[in-house]
Parts: structure tokens; sequence; C-alpha cells
């Protein structure tokens, strides 16, 4: 196989799996306001993609980053991302505030 | 439901297309890292320090990892790189690379800058994409006997339950100094790594390089190496990479160590943050 074939096999192989905006799932909502998450545990269900969406209501800058979701993302304040999970297979999938270790830690719960 | 480790087999092709072509560049010994689809959020700085030490290696310049007059055996590659998010999708990094020659003091060995951006969202394709464009100088023949180089890498990630699975295919072209009148080099860094624990996780990762596209060196002088690897975040939010890379080929050096240090911190950002629905910055 030569450089060619190689690129443009990687091309086709990406655009053609560009998910369907339909296809996204449910969006939830994550509210970080008074140095917390609001809700500490968001119950998801399981084997579905889904988003969430983390708004940040308070004065400070945080990362919201979840090791078990390998998902990392800086909020500014008064702002929010949305972020694209897949489907997750049941479990508990932590996320915390990377830039203010004091915040206590919540779980997303899949179902 | 397929269970992760049989996505991550059945993604395994796609990543080894990269080492099965038949061709690979020569290594970069200051960086035994496999990067990842996430850049640097904007504002974000990084502080890094990679350390390879070729505990068995060759006993002649030209040889193993050393690619220029010193032999490679007692080498200590020392680098350091600050990394800039200049937006949530693109980054900014500078590097000083430094050696220390079994039984010589501390030197000057290069420098680097490069790019990396990510497209898209994390899940909007199969297959998480990035990009990588690094621009290296010296004039250290001792360690290096190209003056400048250009490289691009593509960056491909899957995320399949708390497994990842990163590859990054590497092209070469020497544009001052020897092999400047010679073509392309491909090489590849590869990693699997599974999320076991912030403090402490496991992975594998995967380095090689064999010579030109279109002429590749005999697979005895190709440098191929295997480092089982731990990672994880220490307090304060310094994050590491431990490792012992283990060269499969007579070209490679037999053992090496390596550690990487970084750390992160907000320094504040100097671009505006883009509009949603961005796809490039």
């Amino acid at each position: 196989m030569d450089l060619k074939h190689f690129i443009v096999i990687g091309l086709m192989f990406s655009v053609s799996g560009m998910a369907d905006p339909e296809m996204m799932g449910k969006t939830f909502e994550i509210r970080f306001e008074s140095h917390h998450f609001s809700p500490q545990t968001l119950e998801v269900p399981a084997n579905t993609p889904l988003q969430v969406r983390v708004v940040n209501s308070s004065r400070e800058r945080i990362e919201f980053e979840s090791f078990s979701l390998n998902r990392e993302k800086v909020v500014e304040p008064g702002g929010s991302v949305t972020l694209k999970l897949p489907a997750l297979r049941a479990g508990t999938y932590d996320f915390f505030d990377d830039f203010h270790q004091d915040v206590p830690e919540g779980a997303i719960v899949a179902k | 439901m397929i269970t992760p480790l049989k996505a991550a087999l059945r993604y395994l092709p796609l990543f080894g297309l990269a080492a099965a072509l038949r061709c690979a560049a020569q290594l970069d010994p200051w960086e035994f890292e496999v990067y990842p689809y996430s850049t640097n959020p904007r504002g974000i700085a990084e502080f890094e320090t990679d350390n390879a030490a070729v505990v068995e290696g060759h006993a002649a310049g030209g040889e193993g990892t050393a690619s220029g007059t010193l032999r490679s055996q007692g080498m200590w590659y020392n680098s350091y790189e600050v990394t800039y998010g200049l937006t949530d999708r693109v980054e900014a990094a500078l590097y000083l690379n430094m050696a220390e020659p079994a039984g010589g003091g501390l030197q000057w060995a290069g420098d680097k800058f490069r790019l990396r951006g990510r497209l898209f969202e994390q899940e909007t394709l199969p297959v998480d994409v990035g990009w990588y464009v690094e621009l290296e100088w010296h004039k250290t023949p001792q360690y290096d006997d190209a003056v400048r180089e250009l490289e691009f890498r593509p960056i491909l990630e899957k995320d399949l339950g708390r497994f990842s699975v990163m590859a990054n295919p590497k092209f070469e072209k020497v544009l001052a100094g020897v092999g400047h009148d010679q073509g392309v080099e491909f090489g590849y860094v590869a990693g699997m790594y599974y999320r076991w624990a912030r403090s402490l996780s496991p992975g594998l990762e995967f380095y090689g390089g064999a010579g030109l596209i279109d002429h590749a060196d005999p697979v005895g002088q190709q440098q191929h190496y295997l480092f089982p690897v731990v990672w994880g975040e220490l307090p304060r939010g310094l994050e590491y990479n431990f490792g012992l890379g283990f060269g499969l080929t007579r070209g490679s050096d037999h053992l090496i160590v390596k550690f990487n240090l970084e750390l992160e911190r907000f320094v504040g950002a100097i671009l505006r943050a883009p509009p949603d629905g961005g796809w490039f910055f």
C-alpha cells in the first residue's frame, strides 16, 4: 500500500462515519455553582449515546474532567460546554474539577 | 453489546496500518511520548520534561538511538517543553533538547517548535483525528547529522470503554544537512492505555523507525521498541509516565528507561474563544 492509498482510505473512513446529529442522544445538564456540581450524581440511560452539557454558573474558571470517560474541558465563568459520550455500559463514571481539588467529586451513573 | 476489549481488537487493524507500512522514520529519542487527540485548552500552559536513559545500547555512533558521532550506550536524552493552548483546538510548543553522553556533561542538542491541533469534537468521527507539524533545528553532528527537519503526523485516537488506542504515523523530511536530498521518511508512535486509577494505570507504547518511504532499511537495521509503561497523576496535578523500552531488532538499543513529568496551569488566554460548532480552530 502506498501513501496515496493510505490517505484516501483514511479520509473515506473518517467522512463516512460522521455522526448524524439526530443520533447523538438526549442531552443532560450538570451545573457548577457555589463551588459544587449539581447534580452531584447524574443518572443516565446505559447503552445509548448521550450528551452532557456542563454549565459554569460560578465566577471561577473550572476544568470539568472525567478520568474514566477520558474527558477534559475548561469551562469559562458563565460559559458552557457540551460533551458527546458514546453508549456507556452500566456503571459509575467519575467527574471532578481539576482546577479545584477541594470541589467534591461527582458521578455519572449509567443504568 | 460489544465489550471494550472486543472493540479494541476490531480497531487494531486500523491503528496497525501505520506499523504495517514497509518503512519508518528515524526515532526521536528525546521524546518517547504518544500524542492523544486532546490538546491543551485555551490559555493553559504545560511544562514538561522528557527523559530517556540508554541502559543497554550500542558502542558506536550512528547505531541505535544515536544519529550522530557519539555512541548511544549510557546516553541520557533530556528535553524540556513548554506547550500553550492557543485555542481549544490548537496548541503551540517549544522544546529544548539536551543530552549527556556517557562520561560527558549535559549539552545542548537542538530545539523544536511544533503546532498540534484536533479536528471536530470527540465522538463526532468514528476515530478522533488530530494533526501535528514540527520543525526541528540543530547543528550538533555529535547527536544528529541532519540540521533542519520537518515532520507531520496525523493523530488518531479511539476510546473504547476504559481503553484508549492512539496512533501517530510520522512523516519526516530533512530540509538541511545529511539526507536533505532524500525523500520522506515514515515512522510510527502508538500506544494502548487502560484507565485503571488516576494515580496509576498501565499502558503499552510502540515506537519505530526504518528509513525512507521508497527505500526502507533492512529489518535488522531498523529500530522498533516496545515500552510497557505506567502513568498517572501525582499530588498537585503532576503527571508522570514511566516505562522500560525493549529493542525488538538488532538495530535498536536493547534497553531504555524513560521518565516523563508534566504539569499544567492556567496562565491566561491571548486569543478569543472561537464560536461554537467550529471544527479546526
